[in-house]
């Protein structure tokens, strides 16, 4: 009876952990509705990168790169790239999975996305009972909220008005997210470096330029922190 | 079909991105230099996506004063406020604004 009444403790709190949270991801879901619509990729089959992809940028990159126009193996692997702290994610909670089951292994990395990780970190030293409530009940909170509301922007992009012109609201957010995680000058040069380069690039075909851009860039950031040393 | 074997492929590779350690390397460390490429692929990939959407496929632009005052406007909130909402609002505000006024 204790144990009944102390899951239901910790679903609770993983429950009241996991709301505020999902509040950053609410301007992703709706623009995501937008660049769907924008794009003009049957609505229900682009809707399907959320429970399939489940990641905002992904996704976002994914149906405005194929909107856009550029091949399936650039929008792919664009939207791949874009979430690479992923890795770093998978790296800092491997040891904590461990101690797992096998098939929480194989479940907890897909409601592996940065809020998971974040209170999924905080959580490492419970024991693995625990925690696999917790991360699952937390992880699931952050999906269901993420399917119905981007559901909801499927219904809501094509209410708005094409002249209000809100396709441009997806580079807003997408420069709003680069700002963000700039913490030092060369991630600022690296990205610039990465512009100029894709502009330069444009009329390489399939929008190809974005690969050459982005690997210019990363190139730059190593090249740049070698110097540093 | 092409549409969705792309979202199938995208939700593949994200689902091992998110597995890799956890499933198979679990002992393994990211070697450093790894791990000083990997945080400039973000910032790379994004300033790289930005400028796709907004540079046509001939290198040509339909960016104007009003596109140009609202992700400068956007750039600025989210440097000073570090919020996604703030800086969305911001921007097509002055998106808005700047080009009823043009």
């Amino acid at each position: 009876m204790d144990d009944k009444n102390s899951d239901r403790a910790l679903l609770a709190t993983a429950v009241r952990d996991a709301l505020p949270l999902f509040v950053p991801a609410i301007p992703f879901a709706l623009v995501l509705g937008l660049a769907i619509v924008g794009s003009g990729i049957n609505p229900w089959l682009a809707w399907t990168t959320s429970p399939i992809v489940y990641g905002g940028a992904a996704q976002l990159t994914l149906i405005s790169l194929l909107g856009e126009g550029a091949s399936v193996a650039a929008a792919v692997m664009a939207a791949l790239v874009v979430n690479a702290r992923h890795l770093m994610y998978s790296a800092a909670l491997a040891p904590t999975f461990q101690q797992q089951p096998r098939w929480f292994q194989w479940f907890g990395p897909y409601l592996l996305i940065d809020q998971t990780f974040a209170l999924g970190v905080l959580r490492g030293d419970d024991d693995p009972r625990t925690f696999r409530l917790y991360y699952i009940t937390a992880g699931l909170t952050f999906w269901a909220l993420w399917q119905l509301t981007t559901l909801l922007a499927l219904f809501l992009g094509p209410l708005v008005p094409a002249s209000w012109g809100l396709d441009f609201a997806v580079p807003i957010l997408f420069l709003g997210l680069l700002v963000m995680m700039i913490d030092q000058w060369p991630k600022a040069a690296v990205a610039l470096l990465a512009a100029a380069v894709t502009w330069l690039c444009a009329d390489l075909p399939n929008r190809s330029g974005l690969l050459v851009g982005a690997l210019c860039g990363v190139a730059a950031g190593i090249t740049l922190e070698k110097l540093r040393e | 079909m092409t549409t969705f074997l792309a979202i199938l492929a995208t939700g593949l590779g994200t689902y091992f991105s998110r597995g890799s350690f956890i499933l198979v390397l679990a002992n393994r460390r990211i070697p450093p230099n790894i791990m000083l490429a990997l945080q400039y692929v973000a910032p790379a990939v994004l300033g790289a996506l930005i400028t796709t959407m907004l540079v046509g496929p001939t290198g040509d632009t339909e960016i104007g004063l009003a596109e140009l005052t609202a992700l400068a406007t956007a750039g600025v909130v989210a440097w000073r406020f570090r919020n996604a909402i703030y800086t969305l609002l911001a921007g097509m505000a002055m998106f808005w604004l700047a080009g009823a006024l043009q």
